[in-house]
């Protein structure tokens, strides 16, 4: 009976032990993802975007975004390690989900896709400003390119965007080059100067300008050119990533089938490079792709091997530091020539690039600057499409001691023979002065 | 993927009634390769049997010649699930379904076999999935083989009480305890209807059939529509099965119909067929309408007749379909210049010719109180102006009282013009005055990303420079200088003589005085050995025990002295 109980146990424990697998330090990727749909009708003219997620291992729960169930925790612990928000003009989700929750769910780390389009609900607008970017505020806005739309037999007013001003990041958009233009129907957005932690991966291009296609323009249109950001992702300081694209339609089945001719070109690309292009930033959203990880720092004086408690001024030390990078299944040495250490108590004393092994290992030796206090060894990595490593530790530096300083200085020697010579002087003196007669 | 496959056969059945349908492009080879995607079987077969039959139909339907090989494995899978004993109806069905397409070898016997049991299930069947499977399977079963008897002797009495799912809005329930209603099941029960239809030995109740088509035209009711126009049922309903997409109830309400008026003499007004990537026969478009919509896009709609009487027969011509024309055309610009007003009415102070579309370099430059006025003309091809959508000059908004050098920038565009363009025409200098206190600040431009990230520059520490030392040899030289006032004052005791002639001659004096100018040594060296090592604790206890020691042979020899010195003053 107890033996029973146990195995039971036991199960329900490793079972619980399955059901943990997720996101984790060791292991960065994500696999929960939630989908909100407005519709069940875009599983199906998706689905081969959420193909290519599941093929790669991610556990796709797919939500109507007004299932009155719905909840991204329990318990307090999050049920998901992502969202997909498919669903551009909800104007409340169900169950206990809000802007909030979502918001919240992002600064605890998780991650986000979300994908507007015309007429998009000021829900999603306000979560998508909180993240950094502003839609155009008029609902009936789509990016209009008179010069490098796509040329279509069924869409004429231009709206169907060719797009291939990408951002310059094989970490963010894989290592092959995107050949074909990406297609974008949809509405634009720029991105608040005033955060520097979002970022346009697909820009429109200088002719593009956001407007009401069926109705005259009456004012000149509020966002133009290349400030038009068509898709942005933001990395949060926690390095939570965010997707953020005007348009639905670009993820979808039709769209990552199509072919694509920009106008005015007579390259006629077989296929556009919309799945390549999605593919990659959502390996890039789920943490396949870009993210570090720092272990093993070590310093300690030079031809010594433990770490000492204190430094003293001027001391020779070797500081290093091994950096992996995930690449989706496994840690890989991280390959870069631009990691740096600093020395740094208010501000750096010591800046200094580290060299690499190549095989993950970086290191530098430098002398303790002449100046005590408490100071600290930084790792600050900031890289395009990176996650951020920032490592501290802190190491206090003393001063000489009394009798580290040097014994005997030439220039002093004559006081020394002042203060001899006059010593003997005393003890001849003594002598000679009682018995002399 | 069930829902994949129902996507695909919407696409292909656009049900004309009263629905325009939105542009309609014909199946192509995107579609067929997007399928094949789709239905890319797994170690040689498909997961089960619906999915094989969904593949299998697309195929089919799409006309994919390169079929995945799963011939064998599929009707393997239909053999075993035919000849056991224990199959349900619905698997049995499937399996029906996919021998239909396959062709499997299967003998008189297993049909007559698959027959009993399907009317069995089908005399004790109270759901409306029951009646579907048990009659789609009997129809397929007479499709493939014409050995067995599949006749229903009380069709009357089926139909019957699969019409008494139904309900007042023209929707079906799927069984009497679930009063939940949807288009789905509509579906579902009109095929199996027809399928009794079909099946029945007696001529089935006309009032019967006639209340069906009355149920129909109540379900069209219901039809809602996308933006485009296209048709479509919704689906409210969200059951144990997952939910039922639009998508898959259309599909099923069309199949159903298709199906009641294939076996009805009537034939209902219902389009199936489409262009399936096959090259049509001749045909004539009638213009019927023209619409202009807005003064840029014209719709047309138009009905297709057919040259030749005789394809009538095979092809169905369905309802009115719009299709929008856009007309575009080269637009020509001309009298373009660009000027500096003095005012509004005032003369030109500089005025320039401008070549648009083309290179221009224009260089102005302007203050505060002029104006500055850009003009040219567009005309259509067949002359009268044009205004296009997009005109603007790429200037900035507002200047926040920043002088200095702007761009100019001219893009105009428009859907209908060919030759949009977006050009440079040069710059400007603004002399603007000096901001006012209250006036708003420069918004904060956007960071380059590019140079946020780059490697900081590395920084050395400075170390404090060494204190200035004399050289050695100048220290080396003072210490010798150092030095000369002891030889000057040896020299000096020497010149006078000195001497050691009044040391104490007899023993103890002797002892002492000696003992007190070693003890005056000692002093000394430990003076000396405090400065090499010594510290000051070890060097004052040792200084006490001496300094006592000197005290009393310092006391014995002075007095000696002094009483010696006495005596010679009395003496």
């Amino acid at each position: 009976m107890f033996g029973k109980l146990l195995s039971t146990l036991l199960i329900s424990f490793h079972l619980f032990a399955i059901l943990c697998v997720s996101f984790s330090e060791e292991n960065p990727t994500d696999r929960r993802v939630l989908v909100l749909l407005e519709d069940f009708a875009i599983k199906s003219s998706h689905s081969l975007f959420f193909k290519s997620l599941e093929t790669r291992g991610f556990d796709l729960d797919f939500k109507l975004a007004d299932d009155p169930k719905l909840a991204l925790q329990r318990y307090g612990k999050y049920l998901y390690d992502a969202v997909i928000l498919f669903s551009p003009t909800i104007d409340r989700f169900g169950g206990s989900i809000d802007a909030a929750s979502l918001l919240e769910f992002v600064d605890s780390g998780h991650d986000l896709i979300l994908a507007a389009d015309a007429s998009a609900s000021e829900l999603i607008r306000e979560i998508a400003v909180e993240c950094g970017v502003d839609f155009d505020e008029d609902p009936a806005a789509l990016v209009i390119d008179h010069m490098s739309y796509a040329v279509s037999e069924t869409e004429e007013d231009h709206t169907l965007i060719a797009s291939d001003d990408f951002i310059q990041s094989e970490v963010i958009l894989g290592s092959t080059k995107i050949e074909a233009p990406v297609l974008f129907k949809g509405i634009g957005h720029s991105i608040n100067p005033a955060n520097n932690l979002v970022l346009t991966v697909l820009s429109a291009s200088p002719a593009a300008y956001s407007a009401n296609p069926k109705s005259k323009l009456s004012n000149p249109p509020t966002l133009t050119g290349s400030a038009i950001s068509l898709v942005s992702i933001v990395q949060a300081r926690n390095n939570a990533r965010i997707l953020i694209s005007g348009s639905l339609s670009m993820f979808s089945n039709r769209f990552f089938r199509s072919g694509v001719q920009k106008a005015g070109t007579t390259s006629k690309h077989e296929k556009c490079g919309n799945e390549q292009f999605l593919t990659e930033l959502s390996k890039w959203v789920f943490h396949e792709s870009g993210h570090l990880k720092a272990v093993n720092v070590k310093h300690h004086k030079v031809g010594e091997k433990d770490e000492p408690s204190m430094y003293r001024i001027k001391d020779d030390l070797d500081y290093s530091v091994e950096v992996y990078e995930w690449s989706g299944t496994s840690w890989e040495p991280y390959l870069a020539d631009d990691l740096q250490v600093q020395f740094y108590m208010m501000s750096p004393y010591v800046l200094k690039t580290l060299s690499t092994d190549q095989k993950g290992l970086y290191y530098t030796s430098f002398k303790v600057p002449d100046v005590y206090g408490v100071f600290q060894f930084k790792v600050e990595y900031q890289r395009l499409g990176y996650t951020s490593l920032s490592l501290s530790k802190q190491i206090p530096v003393r001063p000489f001691r009394h009798n580290e300083y040097e014994r005997f200085i030439p220039a002093a020697y004559p006081y020394y023979g002042a203060s001899f010579s006059m010593m003997s002087g005393f003890f001849i003196f003594t002598m000679v002065y009682l018995y002399t007669k | 993927m069930a829902r994949n496959l129902e996507f695909l056969v919407v696409a292909l059945l656009v049900f004309a009634s009263s629905c325009e349908s939105a542009i309609f492009n014909p199946v192509s080879e995107s579609h067929r390769s997007a399928a094949l995607e789709l239905f890319s079987p797994a170690d040689g077969s498909f997961g089960s049997l619906e999915e094989t039959y969904e593949a299998l139909k697309t195929c089919e339907v799409l006309g994919i010649e390169k079929k995945p090989d799963i011939r064998i494995s599929a009707c393997a899978s239909v053999v075993d699930t035919l000849l056991s004993t224990s199959t349900a109806v619905k698997d049995l069905f499937h399996a029906l379904r996919v021998n239909g397409i396959l062709k499997c070898e299967l003998n008189d016997e297993a049909f007559a076999g698959i027959e009993s049991r399907l009317k069995d299930s089908l005399n004790n069947a109270n759901s409306l999935l029951d009646f579907y499977y048990s009659i789609g399977g009997l129809v397929l079963i007479k499709d493939q083989t014409s050995a067995v008897d599949v006749l229903l002797t009380d069709a009357d009495k089926i139909s019957r009480s699969i019409k008494a799912l139904s309900q007042s809005d023209g929707r079906w329930r799927l069984n009497s305890n679930n009063p939940e209603s949807s288009n789905d099941a509509a579906g579902k029960a009109l095929e199996a209807l027809a399928g009794v239809i079909s099946l029945a030995s007696s001529e089935i109740d006309q009032s019967l059939i006639a209340t069906l088509k009355n149920d129909i035209a109540k379900l069209f009711d219901g039809v809602a529509r996308y933006d485009d126009g296209t048709c479509y049922f919704d689906e409210k309903l969200v059951d144990a099965r997952g939910h039922q997409g639009p998508l898959s109830a259309s599909a099923s309400v069309v199949r159903g119909i298709t199906a009641f008026a294939e076996v009805t003499t009537e034939s209902l007004n219902v389009r199936v067929s489409t262009v399936l990537g096959s090259s049509a026969p001749p045909l004539t478009v009638k213009l019927m309408q023209t619409f202009i919509s807005g003064s840029k896009d014209a719709s047309i709609i138009d009905q297709i007749v057919f040259d030749d009487p005789e394809q009538k027969k095979n092809y169905a011509t369905g309802g009115r379909t719009k299709v929008p024309i856009h007309v575009t055309g080269a637009i020509t610009i001309d009298s373009a210049e660009i000027a500096i007003l003095d005012s509004d009415i005032g003369s030109p102070e500089t005025q320039k010719k401008l070549d648009l579309p083309g290179e221009n370099a224009v260089a102005l430059s302007a203050n505060h109180l002029q104006k500055l006025m850009l003009s040219f003309r567009l005309t259509t091809p067949s002359g009268h102006a044009f205004k296009p959508h997009q005109d603007f000059l790429g200037l900035v908004e507002k200047f926040y009282y920043l002088s200095g050098k702007y761009d100019i920038q001219l893009t105009v565009g428009d859907s209908v013009m060919e030759n949009s363009f977006l050009q440079p025409l040069g710059h400007i200098e603004l002399d603007l005055p000096d901001a006012p206190e209250k006036a708003a600040r420069p918004p904060p431009q956007p960071v380059d990303p590019y140079s946020r990230y780059g490697p900081k520059a590395e920084i050395t520490h400075i170390f404090r420079a060494p204190e200035k030392r004399p050289p050695r040899e100048l220290s080396l030289a003072f210490l010798g200088l150092v030095f000369l006032p002891l030889f000057g004052f040896l020299a000096g005791l020497f010149y006078l003589r000195a001497n050691l002639k009044n040391l104490p001659k007899s023993t103890v004096p002797a002892t002492f005085a000696i003992l007190f100018h070693l003890g005056i040594a000692a002093v000394l060296a430990l003076y000396a050995l405090f400065w090499f090592k010594l510290d000051l604790f070890t060097t004052l206890k040792a200084l006490g025990l001496l300094g006592m020691f000197l005290m009393f042979v310092g006391h014995k020899t002075l007095s000696h002295l002094a009483s010696t010195s006495a005596k010679l003053k009395s003496a």
